[in-house]
Formats: structure tokens, C-alpha cells, sequence
């Protein structure tokens, strides 16, 4: 019993001095100073791409707010139903629009041009040119297209705070079969921007 | 003669033979002054730079950036920040290190960002080991903050890196017995 007693007074000693040990830990502590570094927050730019149609009204930027690639549907010139043998012309503004502070300058990429819900074969009459223009004005110029062939792919750099313009041209070839009239399709043409080192 | 009388007097007398044998207690004895001179404690400070200690944000290409807080990175940029600190060291058996404390609270840079803190005197690097008195002087702590350039996508857009809770700490050493 007596050995019991002195055992848990040992331990209650030794609980004792480990607390108190812990406790003031900090009295071992010698001369310490601090200076703050003050470098305050570095915050990232923005990377905002706008999109532009000929119809200034219809615009938007090339990243929606919830993070998805954005669809700009072009107005054609004429509007209306393409006819064999007269084109029809759209264009769209591409702006770098970046809140960066130091350079940033942007590499504007066309993708291949693809047809999608083509009915009646309408597709392989239609030939699409892409060329880069200083301005949306610039569009509905046909001598701006001599020469382009069809596989051209515009690559535009864009410097902050500048834009530059690409411009379409649809043309329906005059061989097209009756069949391919009153039929449609859409054109789609990917854009792909990239920051240049 | 009462009592009380009587005890006032033996009162009175008791005191008056203390007064008068006061001086016959006195024995041979003599001060001296044990020279030992003064003890004097030495220093131990870190502190920004009293002429030029406000840090400053640069470029890679050296371009000051008079507030970072309007100033807003992309990737393949590196900004470097600089500040000088004068660093006090007094003791003979003074002996201390210098440490970073403290990370920079990162909201959205992830890995895209790369942090690193350097405390120098001349070409010597300070952190890390251990500083003496001779070390005491202007020293200089630059701060390069490197958004890389393998940054894909959108990544980071927006982000912020806040310093606020970065330091440098100066601690002393215990004297070797």
C-alpha cells in the first residue's frame, strides 16, 4: 500500500515538472528581434480577350465569367441568302483588353474551318477566306481576298491595350447544285489567343 | 515614588547608558573599493535602414513600381523587391542568426508562382548561418517573385500573393560557456 502511495507521488512529482517545464519554455528565450518585410500583396493581371462583331453591338469577351469559351455569332454583308457567285462578308474585332501592367502582348490564331449541320452537301461548295485587316471596315473589300487561299490561317499579334481585325469571306461557288438550295449550314472557326513570351 | 515613576526613570537611565556607550562598541576596521569596474550589455538589433530602409518593387528589367498594389503581373514576369536593413550586433560573445518568419498568404497563384528571399551583406548570404559582430552593418534583403512562364490556361488571373506577414527575425545565440 505504502509503495502504492509513494509510486502516484512520484509520477504527480514528475507530471509536475514536465508542466512546468513546458511552461516556461519561453524563459530560455535570449535577445530576439523582428522586422516586418512591408512588401505589401502582388496581385495577377487579368487576361481579357474582347470579341467584336461588324455590328458593334454584339460583343463579348472571348472567356465568360464562369470560366466557358465564348460563341459570337457574326453578321454577314450582305445580309441574307448567299447566291453562287457573290460572297458574303463578316469580320470580327479581337482586343487585348488586359489590366497588366507590364507588356502583354497576345498571339491571335485562327483554327481550321469546319462546317457543321451541312444539308444537301452544301458544304463543299462553300470556301471560306480569313485574312487580317487594321479594322472591321476593311471587310466587305473583295480585292482584301485576292489571292488568300482558303487554307489561310490569320495569326495576328496584339499588342495591350490594341486590336486587330479578322475578316471572312463565304462564298457559295457557282456550280453549286439546285439541290444545295434553301439549304444550310454553319460555319465555325475556332480562335485561340495565347500570351507571347 | 510610585510605580510608575520608578519604571520611567530605569526607562530614562537604560537609554541614556546606551547613548553614552555607543561608541565603545566600535572595533578596527577599514573599506576598500573592489575596482571592479562596469559591466556594460551589449546590442542586438534589426531594423529598416535609417536613410534608405523604405523596400521597393522593381522589374526584371529595373523599372521601379511606385505601388504594387496597382501593379498587376502576368506570367514570365519576376518582380523583385528590396529592402535595406541595418543589422546590430554588439557583444563579445555575441552570436546570432537571421531567419526568415512567416509566408506570404497566397490566393490563387498556387504553383504557378515562385517565392524566394535572400538577406545578404555584400556577397555574403546572411540566412542561415551564424552572424557576428563583424557582420553588423547595412545588409540588404531582396525578394524575387517569379509567376512562371509554364502558367497554362487562365490560371492564376486575378490572383493575389500578400507579404504582409513575412519577416526577417534576428535571434541570439547562448554564449559557448
Amino acid at each position: 500500500m505504502r509503495t502504492t502511495h509513494m509510486m502516484k507521488a512520484a509520477g504527480l512529482v514528475l507530471a509536475a515538472v514536465i508542466l512546468g517545464l513546458l511552461v516556461v519554455q519561453g524563459s530560455y528565450a535570449l535577445w530576439n528581434k523582428q522586422a516586418s518585410m512591408a512588401a505589401g500583396t502582388v496581385q495577377a493581371a487579368d487576361f481579357r480577350i474582347s470579341l467584336t462583331d461588324t455590328n458593334a453591338s454584339n460583343t463579348t469577351d472571348m472567356t465568360l465569367p464562369n470560366g466557358t469559351a465564348a460563341t459570337l455569332a457574326l453578321s454577314t454583308s450582305p445580309i441574307g441568302v448567299l447566291v453562287p457567285g457573290k460572297p458574303a462578308y463578316a469580320g470580327v474585332a479581337i482586343a487585348n483588353v488586359t489590366n497588366a501592367s507590364g507588356d502583354f502582348t497576345v498571339q491571335a490564331t485562327m483554327g481550321t474551318v469546319s462546317i457543321q449541320n451541312d444539308a444537301g452537301g452544301l458544304a463543299g461548295f462553300l470556301n471560306v477566306k480569313a485574312v487580317a485587316a487594321a479594322s472591321l471596315d476593311k471587310c466587305p473589300d473583295a480585292s482584301l481576298f485576292t489571292g488568300v487561299p482558303t487554307s489561310a490561317l490569320p495569326s495576328e499579334s496584339i499588342a495591350k491595350n490594341s486590336s486587330t481585325a479578322i475578316c471572312f469571306q463565304v462564298m457559295l461557288a457557282p456550280t453549286a447544285p439546285a439541290s444545295t438550295v434553301g439549304k444550310s449550314a454553319s460555319i465555325s472557326i475556332p480562335l485561340l489567343v495565347t500570351q507571347k513570351s | 515614588m510610585n510605580k510608575m515613576a520608578k519604571g520611567a526613570m530605569a526607562t530614562g537611565l537604560g537609554v541614556i547608558l546606551l547613548v553614552g556607550g555607543g561608541g565603545t562598541l566600535a572595533t578596527w576596521n577599514q573599506a576598500q573599493s573592489a575596482s571592479m569596474g562596469s559591466i556594460v550589455a551589449g546590442d542586438l538589433n534589426l531594423a529598416p535602414s535609417a536613410t534608405n530602409g523604405t523596400g521597393q518593387w522593381a522589374t526584371a528589367a529595373g523599372t521601379k513600381i511606385a505601388n504594387i498594389a496597382a501593379y498587376k503581373v502576368v506570367p514570365g514576369e519576376a518582380l523583385t523587391y528590396t529592402q535595406n536593413l541595418d543589422l546590430t550586433l554588439v557583444g563579445d560573445q555575441m552570436k546570432a542568426t537571421l531567419a526568415l518568419t512567416g509566408a506570404g498568404v497566397d490566393n490563387g497563384f498556387g504553383t504557378n508562382v515562385g517565392v524566394v528571399t535572400t538577406v545578404a551583406k555584400g556577397a555574403k548570404t546572411l540566412t542561415g548561418v551564424t552572424l557576428l559582430p563583424a557582420d553588423s552593418g547595412a545588409i540588404t534583403a531582396t525578394t524575387t517573385f517569379t509567376f512562371k512562364v509554364a502558367t497554362t490556361g487562365r490560371d492564376a488571373v486575378n490572383a493575389t500573393y500578400n507579404f504582409s506577414t513575412v519577416g526577417y527575425k534576428l535571434e541570439q545565440q547562448a554564449p559557448t560557456a
